[in-house]
């Protein structure tokens, strides 16, 4: 068990600074994950985690131990790529078996790891067959049981579902989630995708530009974006963010130019405590469970999910309600939260 | 059709432009002197003999070949034919170990260690190349002699390396740079450090390129003439290009001895690409990483 402590982390190349200054506390046990758009600075801070990429300035804390200059492989991780990166001349079992080989465990105890971990992956019929045999799903499965056969208390992956087909993605998605209650290891996951976040994540931090923007659990996240980045970037269909002039007096906090936030799904009929607004239907997009509309509503345009039985046709008028309490203000300038 | 038929006789006319002077030279191997000067020429030895070869390993005793009424003349070098070829074979074996040794070293350190000035160290290897040999010959030779090698075989190997080692470098690093650098984080994470990473990703996944490296630093020391010929002055550590070139000097010349000398020339390298041969496959690294 481990805890991971960043302090000021930052990782410069040449001019450009990819991750800067990065206070994070990442509890022993914890499913940590690092969301962000693809330069964000989420993979180097893996990657500075891992002992991969060198800290250009700040500490790294293994629990209470300083291993900012440790290499790789003395710091007791592992790791799941992408690309699964598997070694191409070995079997599955070899591959499975090599971090153990590299330290020495006697081979009988090597031989029953790789046949438990193969058990619990349903890898034991691939044993005997190279990488370029195996499917995506099989391949993945692989780089996981030569991750979890060292029993490491830091598992650290890098985007693993990302080049798995959607249906695969999600077995796997509840299989790395099985695997962090089974093992209580700290995991840290690296990923661009939304959804893996929300459902895996104990605590989320959001990154953009090589610093993290929140940190929170996943509803707190979801519920309480920090700043309009963090709203936009979780939620799908994306929040709608209303400028001025489209806003109601009363919305409007003290005379300071806000952004008011509105999730799609935060719509009902108009009623008693709601504020009502209405606008023309431009398109209506049926989901099965669900409609999702887009309203014209002044110059802009909103995006809403609504129950099917609305029953609504483009072209026509849709007065909907907004419970105020709902909303998400954001200062106009800072783009930060202001309220509630 | 007419396009298969040109493309089949272009196909025979380059064969034969490329294996012509071959198989002439193991054709003349068997015959006679007085065969290999006839006019028109016999294609194909009228009676093929081993005679010449004979003669190379029994060169010690020349009345013997005297005797045995074959036209033409040992060249005077002749005895020192088979200690040349140890000495090539020396020579060719030992730049093929040491030069992969350094450049499978220096190879991975450029292409993998992120250190400051590796594209400097890079072009510098790389420059040395640049500088034609014949330029190089005289002040090799002036810090050969102050090593107090000259007459050695140990001039040849240091010599040859630096030639191999930077061609080899560069070889290497572009076939490192192929190989998918997850594996390399991955091995990291598993437990190796950077010698275990060298072992245990970069070496067996080059192999192919290993071979190539192998073979071209034993064919360069193999043929070199240049250097061999300033840096070694007796048969003690002559290389077979040496020697061999030394056969037509003499006054009068056995060609058809110097024929067979050339087919001995040939089989050491020839043999060495039938044994790897097997080795050089590509397509080693699919599967590895999402393609």
């Amino acid at each position: 068990m481990a805890a991971i402590t960043l302090q000021g982390v930052t990782k410069r190349y040449g001019n450009v600074t990819a991750v800067q200054a990065l206070d994070l506390a990442i509890h022993e046990g914890e499913f940590m994950v690092l969301l962000g758009p693809s330069g964000c600075g989420k993979t180097t801070t893996l990657n500075m985690i891992a002992g991969l990429e060198e800290i250009s300035d700040g500490t790294l804390l293994f629990d209470a131990k300083d291993v900012t200059r440790l290499p790789p492989h003395q710091r007791e991780v592992a790791m799941v790529f992408q690309s699964y990166a598997l070694y191409p001349n070995k079997t599955v079992a070899e591959n499975i078996a090599f971090p153990l080989k590299l330290r020495r465990v006697p081979k009988a105890e090597i031989e029953r790891a790789v046949a438990e971990v193969a058990e619990q992956l349903e890898l034991t019929p691939l044993l005997g067959r190279r990488p370029n045999q195996l499917s995506g799903g099989q391949r993945q499965r692989v780089a996981l049981g030569r991750a979890i056969v060292r029993k490491p208390s830091v598992f650290l992956m890098d985007e693993p579902l990302s080049n798995l087909d959607a249906t695969l993605r999600l077995s796997m998605r509840s299989l790395i989630k099985r695997l962090h209650h089974k093992l209580r290891a700290t995991f840290v996951y690296v990923t661009h995708d939304q959804a893996e976040a929300l459902t895996l994540a104990d605590r989320i931090a959001v990154m953009q530009g090589g610093v993290v923007q929140q940190l929170d659990t996943p509803e707190g996240i979801y519920e309480r974006p920090a700043n309009t980045f963090v709203a936009s970037f979780l939620g799908s269909p994306q929040i709608n963010l209303l400028r001025q002039g489209l806003l109601r007096p009363e919305w409007v906090a003290a005379g300071r130019d806000v952004i008011i936030g509105l999730r799609p799904e935060d719509v009902a009929r108009p009623a008693e405590g709601l504020v009502t607004l209405s606008g023309r239907v431009e398109l209506v997009s049926p989901l099965g469970s669900e409609t999702q509309l887009e309203v014209a509503l002044g110059s802009a345009s909103v995006t809403l999910r609504v129950p099917k039985d609305w029953r609504v046709s483009e072209g026509e008028t849709l007065a909907f309600g907004v419970d105020p309490a709902r909303l998400h203000v954001f200062d106009a300038a800072t783009e930060r939260r202001i309220a509630p | 059709m007419a396009r298969r038929l040109m493309l089949a006789l272009f196909s025979a006319l380059f064969v034969l432009y490329v294996a012509g002077p071959v198989l002439w030279l193991l054709s003349s191997s068997l015959q006679m002197e007085s065969e290999i000067t006839a006019v028109p020429p016999n294609w194909l030895p009228p009676n093929p003999g081993l005679h010449n070869f004979i003669a190379i390993f029994t060169a010690g005793d020349s009345a013997e070949y005297a005797n045995r009424g074959i036209a033409g003349f040992l060249p005077s070098g002749a005895a020192n034919l088979l200690p040349s070829l140890y000495n090539s074979l020396q020579v060719g074996l030992w730049v093929a170990a040491l030069n992969l040794v350094f450049s499978l070293t220096a190879a991975y350190a450029i292409a993998v260690i992120d250190f400051k000035g590796r594209r400097a160290t890079l072009y510098t290897v790389l420059a040395t190349r640049v500088i034609p040999d014949i330029a190089l010959v005289v002040p090799l030779f002036l810090v050969i002699r102050n090593l107090g090698l000259i007459n050695s075989i140990g001039a040849l190997v240091v010599t040859y390396l630096a030639v191999t080692v930077p061609f080899t470098i560069f070889i290497l690093i572009s076939y490192f740079e192929g190989i998918p650098r997850d594996l390399y984080r991955a091995s990291r994470i598993d437990g190796c450090g950077h010698w275990g990473a060298l072992r245990h990703v970069y070496l067996p996944l080059s192999l192919p390129a290993l071979v190539a490296a192998l073979m071209f630093a034993f064919l360069t020391s193999w043929n070199e003439f240049l250097f061999a010929l300033v840096l070694t002055q007796n048969a003690a550590a002559q290389t077979l290009p040496i020697i061999i070139a030394g056969f037509v000097m003499d006054f009068t010349t056995s060609f058809s001895f110097v024929n067979a000398a050339g087919v001995i020339a040939i089989v050491p390298p020839v043999l060495l690409a039938i044994i790897f041969q097997r080795y050089i496959v590509s397509g080693l690294t699919a599967g590895a990483v999402k393609g």
